[in-house]
This record gives C-alpha cells, structure tokens and sequence, in this order.
C-alpha cells in the first residue's frame, strides 16, 4: 500500500511538475493599512504627479482606476456593497451631486483655505480646480472681438458651424448648456430652440473634439473649459478664447470619499492632499488650471477670477434638474432634425 | 475471438511501450526544467547582486558629493551672495563628482530652484519648484540618504531626480545639489551587469517604473508587474514567457527586476511535445503493426489446423497441414498433426488389407473345403459302376469329373455365367449317371447373361441341394435352373419339385443348427456371395405352390471386362 502510494507520488510529480519555487517578491507588497484605490476621470498627466508626490509624501500605495466620469460614478454605484475605490478623483461636482447617495461628506484639513464659493455646503466634496466654460474660435477665420458673448453665438455666420459635443455625453457641455442659458436669460425653451437653431443639428461626440474642429477651421467657434483652451492655445493652436460678456460659470470638479470604503484615512489624506498648498500650485503651473484655494493666485496670464461676469450657477440645484434638462433639449434637438 | 486476441496483443504492446516512454520523456523534462531553473535563478541572483552593487556604489558616490559639497565654504559663499567666481564653484563641483559624472548630472540650484550650475553643458530645467518632488524632499528631511525621484515625460529625458539641501551657516537652505539620472547614465551604470537576454527594470519604492534597459519596457511592463504585486499575485505567471526576479536598493528604495526569458520557452516546450507525441504515435504504429502481425502468426496456423480438424472429421484423411520454415510451436503443432493423420491413414489402410486378406483366405479354405467333397463322391460313384457293370458312362463320368476338376482348381475366383453353367452340366450328367436318370434338368440362361460374372462354383451346391435333398424319394423329379436380370441384380434361381423347405426355413437363407448340418452347400454359397458382395447379396428360399422348393441366389449384375476368364 505505502508502496504503491509512493510510485502514485513519484509519477503525480513526473507529470505535473514539481511545485514553483516560492516568489520572494510577494513580500515587496504593501499591507492593507498601506493602500490606496482612486478612481480617476483625469488624464493622467494631471492624476499622475499627484499620485506620485502623494506616494512619496505618506508611503501610501495608489492604486488608480481610469475611466470617464460617469462610467466610474457608475461603477461606484454598482459597488456600492463592496466598494472598491476608495476615492472619486475628478469630474464636475454637479456629476458628483448626481451620485451623492454613494459618498460621505469630508471636511478636510485646510478647508478654511478654500473659496467659500467652491465649496460644497455639507462638504460632500473637496474641490479641486476651478473650471470657467468659454468660447473659442478660429483666429483665421473668425475676427478678434468678433465674438464676444453666448448670444454672440445666435449670429447667422456661425449657423451651423458651432462645435459642441453633446451634452448628455460630456460633463462640460453640460455646464455650458446650463451657462448659456443662465447667461442668456429669458425663456429657456425659447434659447434652447434658438441654439439648436444655431447648431443647425450638429452635436460632437466628445468634448476633445470641439478643440480639433475649431483648429482645423470645421467649425468657426466652440464651447469648451479654459484648461482645455489654453492647454491647446499653448501646444501651438491658433486659436483664442473668449470669457462671455454675459456671463461664464466656474464650475470646480473635485474628489469625494467612497461611503463604506476600504481604506478611510488613506482616502482623506489623499483629499488634503489634493487641495494644499503644493499641489494646488502645481495646476496652476503645469496644467492651466485655476486653484480652488484663496492663497494660490492664477497665473500671470489669466484674469482674475473675480474680474469675469458670473452667472449665477448652483450646481446642487442644476444636478437636480439634469435629467429633465438634457430631455428637454434632447426634445428640441431632436424636433428640429426633422424636415 | 480473434480480433479481441489481437486487440489485447495490441493493448499490450502500446503499455509497454507507451508507459516506459512517457514516463521517460516526463521525467527527462522535470529534471531538465528543475536543473534549468536552478541555474537561472543563481544567475538572476548574481546579476542583481551584481547590478545592486553598482547601484550601491553610486549611491555611496553620491553622498561623497553632497557631503563633500556641504563641507564646500566656496559653494556656500557663492550661494549666499558672496563675490565668488563661477571658475571657483565649477572647480569644486568637478573636483567633488570626479568619477561620478557618468553615471549623473551634478547641479546646483539656487534656494527659489533656479538654476546655478552644472556639471553639464545644457541645464536641464531653468528651475525647479521647490514645494514639489525631489526639492521638497530634500528641504524637509537632512537624511542620511538622498531622495530621489523618477521625473515626469515633461522633464526632457531626465529619468531620476535627487536633491540634497546645501545650508548656510545660519541653517537656512542655501541652496540645493540635484542629482539627475538619464537613460544614458543608467546605461552606464549596470552596462554588462544583466546579461546579454536578460533586460533590467529600475522601479521606483511604489514600483512605478523608471528606466529599462530595453527602449518602453518601463512604461509597459512596470504597470504590469506593479498590478501583479498588488493583487498579491507572483510575478511569473503561466503566459509570461519570462522569469522575474526582484530586488531592493537598500538606500534608495528602489526596486531592480531582471527580467530573463522562460527557461523553457513555448517552442521548446512545443519541440519536445512534439518529439514525445511522434514518438508515441510511432509507439502506437509499431504495437499495431506487432500486433496485427503476431496475431496473423498465430491465428493463421490455428484457422488452418481447425479447418485441418472439421476435414478430418468428414473423413478426408488425405488432408494436411501447410506449414511455413517456421520452426515456431504452431508449426511443430501442425507437423504432429500432419504425423497423426499420416498414421491413422495408414492405420486405416492396413486394416482394410488385414480385412481383405482374411475374407480371401476364409473364400479359399471355403473352395478348398468343396473339391475334395466332390471328388470323393464322383470317384466312389466310377468305382461303383465300373465294378458292377463294366459299362462305358465311366468314360462319360471320367470325363466330367476331369472338366469339374479343371474347372474347380482354376485360380480364377469369378467366371462368366456361361462357364459356370457348363460345369452346371457336366455335374448333372454325373448325378444322372449316378442317379440313373431319377430326375429331369432344365437350364434356362438367357443369352444376354451369359457373360455375366458370378463367383466359381456356386451353382453346383445349388443343384446339389436339389437333387440330393429335394427329390428324395420323388419320382419324375425335375431340376429347373433360371437366371434373370432385375435391375442391376442378377437372379439365379434353382427349382425342383420335391417336397420342399420346412416352413420356418423360407426367407432370406439363415444360419440354423440343423440346416447348416444337412444344407452346407447353400451355408457355403451364401456365405461366399455375401463375402463376395456384401449385404442383400445371399440366397433366398421358398416353396413353390404346387409342391418344391426353390432357392435363388440373388447378386449384383456384373458383366465380364474385356479379357476372357
């Protein structure tokens, strides 16, 4: 019997090959108190040096997940059981208050720094950067000053040569429908069916694209964020931006702690981490971005935000009515395809 | 049967040859990979020892320098404002990184990250932020250890960045020596250290990677490696054809992954794979060819010697068993078979002759018995009458006997119907004479029959029986001799009209106590035909109605051959 146990061993491991060797670097991992999961819409020359100087900063292992805003609000939704991300970094606050029921509130450490205006009421979540919407055109084909303001946009010679990416797909198109008609004012059926008018039933379908339409001179003029705009007038585009006369909204995107998370104190170390000091001035100097706090001014080059006319934009009250809205205007852009 | 027997040779052939060979190929391959694996990771170890050290030597060079520089009162005069030529700083710098400035770039940046000097003819970057990455660092800690970290794409080719702040006697940062590390340097640095297949990994303390010496390896596989340590996985997993190895700079914290190919890669494992199956299927071609063929050996012989046997058992003794040279058990099996059907064949033969001869000497003693019979009668007869009456029948009875005689000691044992008839005659002339005319004869043989074979001397008794049993007493005794063909069945028929057989004694002629005594002519003639012709050849007797008996004597139809008896 021992025997015969013995020759099964002798051939089980002839044809199964002996076990591996035991894998030393397995002990290279970090432990559990040691991790980070984030969740992140940015691209990743933003997320990564924040990440890294984070890493390097707390010994904190950060592990990130990309995807765009709503695909990663949404994956959060489904796990809301077993949350996997610890952190939501990036995406407009009025998409972060549409998923509300999936964060807890954080005040974090130097929130006493942080503009009153960019700043959640129950702290739901920490902002990051402050995001103006503009309008761009082509500087050969269209005049400086000729474009000035959102109405500016209903003029006969932009009809349908307008790039703006469908705002049920982008977050910032969004906030630039909602803008337009904050700063237009008036009916807001009437606007809408005036701007699809304009838009002669043309939508983009994705955000990246209005800045290679208006460059390549497809379109004449776009909606878009500052950061993009300048991002592109810097690589070389030859285009400029306008700050509407009647009025922009600056929307901050931000991050929000995952209710139920894995890893708490990593993740609000983390949301300190995005908004001090250091790191704000880091967006202002690599990515044209405006800082949220009220100790790191804008460059040099960029107005200041309280020179530019806001419009009066509550992004929990707008979040609401989201759904509704992009209904409406789907209704009215949709009507007017027909013959 | 025959194909069970022959997929069990099969079977059998395939396991024997099939086990010992897989068990082989599994077995060369195990210790072949084991011995393989061994020696890759003692060489994994020594290239990163190897490797490590270099690093280790750099580090330590590196902190010569900071130190040395931190000592330097010109560096730090010339940062603090003092009026010291810029000839002086690049003096010391030189002097402090002599033998390191391959493996780096040695800057000085002012207290705001604003470029001073350099080792390099290029500065890299005008300035540095300080709240940020490897400035920040250095300002918050004095470590033992100078920070370093991996730069982002922006940074024009400089991979790793360190810094160490250099005070003033006050303690304030005075300034900051920046350490920065291309991919040039790196290759330097670990040139030869890895081994010519294998490709190394600088990965940064939270594994992000940093330089490879194979071009974009660090931007791909680092993400990689990075994802399997988290997930708690090994780093060698089953579809990476290479082996990882890791490694920590104690200093630093960095990590150093040798990456070497699979020992045993996908088309070596294919090769052998496919070395074992061709050999196996060769196994599989070769048991069925054995045994198909040594079943054929053995089935053939024993399909032929069955149906050797079945002929036997029709009685075909002529039949034998082909056998081959083989010299082999089935072939000695069918040679003894071929000797047993030889032996009972002549066995056989030599039976039947026994047979024959002992039937021919029983007919002969038979006629042997006859004659001398007869002669003693015939010759009591002449010397009868010729004492007597001196009469001239003795001539004629002479005569007679002298043909009978002739006739009798001939050595044929068949003679046609004609000759037998003729003797018939001579004997009634004698029992005539004997008799004196007491009876009258009749023969009545048809022309056809006449040449008609029947054995010697059967007749005679025949009469015989008529003359001296049936007409006993009677007078105008009448013999009457008929033969007629039936078929192929000749009928010789003896009538008289004396007073006939006993009743009992009608029928088929039966050997009786009695009979035998006082008929052993009709015993004799019986028996010969029988012997002669086997059953249903014999006498049959009977009584004729009106008084007389007749005995037939019934035997096949066989007509004379060609030469005359």
């Amino acid at each position: 019997m021992k025997a015969h146990r013995a020759i099964a061993l002798f051939l089980a491991c002839c044809l199964t090959g002996c076990a591996a060797p035991a894998e030393p670097s397995s002990g290279y991992a970090p432990d559990e108190g040691r991790r980070l999961t984030i969740y992140t819409s940015h691209k990743e020359e933003v997320y990564r040096p924040i990440v890294r100087e984070f890493e390097a900063r707390t010994g904190i292992w950060v592990t990130v997940v990309t995807g765009g805003t709503n695909e990663l609000l949404e994956r959060i939704a489904s796990e809301s059981g077993a949350p996997q991300a610890d952190v939501m970094f990036g995406g407009g606050v009025e998409s972060l208050e549409a998923y509300r029921e999936q964060f807890v509130p954080y005040t974090c450490a130097e929130a006493a720094h942080l503009q009153a205006q960019f700043r959640a009421e129950d702290d739901l979540w920490t902002p990051f950067s402050a995001l103006p919407v503009v309008l761009i055109y082509n500087r050969k084909l269209v005049g400086d000053g000729e474009l000035t303001s959102w109405s500016g946009l209903f003029d006969d010679a932009y009809r349908g040569r307008i790039a703006f990416t469908d705002p049920s797909i982008s977050g910032s198109s969004f906030t630039g429908l909602v803008t337009l008609l904050k700063a237009v004012g008036g009916d807001e059926e009437e606007t809408l069916r005036r701007f699809a008018d304009a838009l002669d039933a043309r939508q983009l379908d994705s955000s990246g694209a209005v800045l290679s339409s208006v460059a390549e001179g497809t379109d004449l003029v776009g909606v878009t964020l500052e950061e993009t705009a300048r991002q592109r007038i810097a690589s070389g585009d030859d285009i400029a931006l306008v700050y509407p006369s009647d009025g922009t909204s600056c929307v901050p995107d931000g991050s929000a702690l995952v209710r139920g998370c894995a890893h708490e104190e990593n993740a609000k170390l983390f949301l300190d981490f995005t908004v001090c000091a250091d790191a704000q001035r880091l967006l202002r100097r690599s990515f044209y971005r405006r800082s949220v706090r009220d100790d790191v001014d804008s460059a040099e080059d960029m107005p200041r935000l309280d020179e530019l006319s806001l419009v009066d934009y509550d992004a929990r009250a707008v979040s609401a009515r989201r759904d509704a809205l992009l209904m409406t205007w789907a209704f009215i852009f949709g009507g007017e395809e027909e013959p | 049967m025959k194909r069970s027997f022959r997929a069990r040779l099969f079977a059998a052939f395939l396991l024997v040859s099939l086990i010992p060979l897989l068990i082989s190929s599994a077995l060369m391959l195990q210790v072949f990979r084991l011995r393989m694996t061994g020696t890759t990771e003692r060489e994994a170890q020594n290239y990163l020892d190897n490797a490590l050290s270099a690093m280790n030597d750099a580090a330590d060079g590196f902190l010569a320098v900071r130190d040395a520089l931190r000592e330097s009162a010109v560096l730090r005069d010339a940062l603090t404002g003092g009026a010291v030529g810029s000839t002086r700083v690049y003096d010391e710098l030189y002097r402090a990184t002599e033998g390191l400035r391959g493996y780096a770039s040695f800057d000085i940046y002012d207290a705001d990250g604003a470029f001073r000097w350099s080792t390099q003819s290029l500065p890299r970057v005008a300035s540095l932020p300080t709240d940020w990455g490897a400035l920040h660092a250095a300002a918050e800690t004095d470590a033992a250890a100078i920070p370093f970290f991996p730069c982002e794409e922006a940074d024009a080719g400089t991979l790793l960045r360190g810094a160490a702040a250099l005070r003033s006697d006050s303690g304030d940062i005075a300034g900051y020596l920046v350490i920065q590390m291309d991919a040039g340097h790196f290759r330097a640095l670990f040139s030869g250290r890895y081994g010519a297949q294998n490709d190394l990994l600088l990965l940064s303390p939270y594994w992000h990677g940093i330089y490879a010496t194979e071009a974009g390896l660090a931007d791909t596989l680092a993400p990689q490696l990075r994802e399997r340590l988290m997930s708690g996985a090994v780093l060698n997993i089953a579809d990476d054809p290479f082996l990882y190895t890791a490694a920590r700079q104690e200093s630093t914290g960095f990590y150093l992954v040798l990456r070497q190919p699979e020992v045993l890669t996908q088309s070596t494992m294919r090769m052998l794979y496919t070395v074992t199956a061709t050999s196996a299927l060769i196994c599989v071609l070769i048991s069925i060819l054995m045994g198909f063929s040594y079943s054929q050996q053995i089935s053939e012989p024993i399909r032929r010697l069955e149906q050797a046997f079945s002929r036997l058992e029709r009685n075909e003794l002529d039949v034998r068993v082909a056998n081959g040279r083989e010299t082999d058990e089935l072939s000695r099996l069918g040679a003894e078979f071929n000797d047993m059907v030889e032996a009972l064949s002549r066995n056989q033969e030599a039976l039947l002759e026994n047979q024959r001869e002992l039937d021919e000497a029983q007919i002969r003693m038979l006629q042997a018995q006859l004659n001398p019979h007869f002669l003693g009668n015939t010759l009591d007869t002449m010397k009868w009458i010729s004492k007597i009456n001196k009469v001239p029948q003795v001539a004629t009875m002479s005569a007679d006997l002298a043909d009978i005689l002739r006739f009798g000691i001939s050595p044929d044992e068949l003679v046609p119907l004609r000759r037998e008839a003729e003797i018939l005659e001579r004997y009634i002339e004698i029992q005539k004479i004997r008799l004196s005319d007491g009876f009258s004869f009749t023969l009545d043989l048809p022309p056809e029959l006449e040449d008609c074979l029947v054995p010697k001397m059967i007749l005679q008794p025949l009469a015989e029986n008529a003359i001296l049993h049936g007409l006993e007493g009677v007078e105008n005794g009448a013999v009457e001799v008929a033969a007629e063909a039936d078929g192929e069945t000749l009928r010789i028929r003896v009538a008289d009209n004396g007073r006939g057989f006993p009743a009992e004694l009608t029928g088929a002629y039966r050997e009786q106590e009695g009979l035998a005594r006082g008929h052993l002519g009709l015993y004799n003639v019986d028996t010969i035909l029988r012997k002669y012709y086997g059953e249903g050849s014999g006498l049959y007797l009977e009584n004729v109605g009106a008084g007389g008996a007749a005995v037939t004597a019934v035997l096949p139809l066989r007509r004379e051959e060609e030469e005359e008896c």
